[in-house]
């Protein structure tokens, strides 16, 4: 079970809006980090995600352990927040 | 009387659907927007962004109505939202295949076999990758696709655009808003963009180099981080290293109809899919609009034009069904 949801975004990315769109869908709550109003955090997404790339979505599960979902990908990212 | 009808439904809301499109662009939501208002059941599925290709354009000059521009990502929202009014419903997922079993068609998708008795496909089209050295291993590590998802990572450093189109100096200079300078590499010897893009070109003369006759040769990393891209000017010959933290690639399109292979729906030579006047494939009741489809002009307009124009034959489709 998912126990927190944050994402970080973009004002222009389409993607972001599919992830939260769906995230809303499934009824699940999240916090999001917009990276155009705060760009000092985008070394902190790139850290966790590796990659250059939104949405990155961070699912911190019931043990604490992290989840890692970079851009809009269903596959991973239903079961990473069932 | 406008009666707006609330979106309540999901993919398994009915046993058969009247239509469904594969795909939630703008030519499937202008599609849906006619055929729910004359009542059809509609279920869009799409498995990437709503909105498709437009949704991920920082602006759009040429839609008509529009006299400022708008938004890609807004002009998305307010087809899907229009759409909705009406009662269209969209399902976040994906169509594996499409069999024809007479009466209607099965569609095999990531929610279960849902039914309808119209298909529109709608799936549009997708960034071609360049397929050169490089690419891959650092996709989304400084190799991308998307300019307004990714370009906010590229503040205050120098990029690479690879294309001469209308996406690759749209998208050039939208990263200008972060990019500190920005090499444009063209293959050909002229610009494909239209000429007001051109001519807004012109203002970013000091942000933006444009290399003519240029192929790009391989994208090279150190330390998993892109630091430049081989280039060669096909008129002399001469390669040249151009320095770069990250590289954006608009080099055309390549049609979604991947799902398609194992059906019979006839493609031409490049993979859209063939219609007749009406819009309608070879595979009776499966219907095709927008950049999918042969003979597409590739525009918004024209996109939300066909879905239209696909909308009204499916209703006489299936008038005649009945």
């Amino acid at each position: 079970m998912a126990k927190d949801i944050t994402i970080y975004t973009t004002n222009t990315c389409a993607y972001c809006v599919m992830v939260k769109k769906w995230l809303g869908a499934k009824g699940h709550s999240y916090s999001e980090v917009n990276l155009d109003d705060h760009p000092e955090r985008q070394k902190e997404a790139f850290e966790m995600s590796g990659q250059l790339a939104v949405p990155v979505t961070v699912i911190t599960k019931d043990d604490d352990s992290k989840e890692i979902v970079v851009g809009y990908n269903l596959a991973k990212l239903a079961p990473a927040v069932a | 009387m406008v009666k707006d009808k609330p979106a309540v439904m999901d993919a398994t809301s009915h046993k058969i659907w009247d239509l469904v499109t594969i795909g939630a662009g703008p030519a499937a939501l202008s599609a849906a927007l006619y055929t729910t208002r004359e009542d059809i059941t509609t279920l869009l599925f799409e498995k990437g962004v709503i909105g498709g290709l437009a949704a991920i354009t920082d602006w759009i000059d040429n839609y008509p109505g529009f006299p400022k521009g708008v938004a890609g990502l807004e002009l998305s929202d307010n087809l899907r939202l229009q759409a909705e009014r009406f009662g269209a419903v969209i399902e976040l997922g994906e169509v594996m295949s499409i069999t024809d079993k007479g009466t209607h068609k099965l569609l095999a998708t990531t929610s279960g076999d849902i039914k309808a008795r119209a298909v529109l496909i709608a799936t549009g089209s997708d960034y071609k990758k360049l397929g050169i050295p490089g690419e891959a291993e650092y996709f989304a590590r400084g190799v991308h696709y998307c300019a307004t998802c990714d370009g906010a990572f590229y503040r205050g450093k120098k990029l690479v655009v690879v294309g001469g189109g209308n996406s690759a100096v749209q998208e050039a200079i939208f990263l200008t808003r972060y990019a500190t300078h920005i090499d444009l590499l063209v293959r050909g010897d002229s610009m494909r963009a239209s000429e007001v893009l051109q001519h807004e070109l012109n203002d970013y003369k000091d942000k933006i180099s444009v290399h003519f006759n240029t192929t790009t040769d391989e994208i090279v990393a150190k330390d998993n981080v892109v630091t430049h891209v081989v280039s060669t000017n096909s008129k002399t010959g001469k390669q040249k290293n151009i320095i770069t933290d990250g590289v954006f690639i608009f080099i055309g399109l390549r049609p979604n109809t991947g799902f398609l292979k194992d059906t019979k729906i006839a493609l031409d030579e490049i993979g859209l899919i063939k219609s007749d006047s009406k819009l309608e494939t070879n595979m009776p009741g499966v219907f095709v609009a927008g950049d999918v489809r042969s003979g597409a002009t590739m525009q918004i307009a024209s996109a939300t034009g066909e879905g239209d124009t696909a909308a009204l034959m499916i209703r006489e489709f299936l008038h005649d069904l009945k």
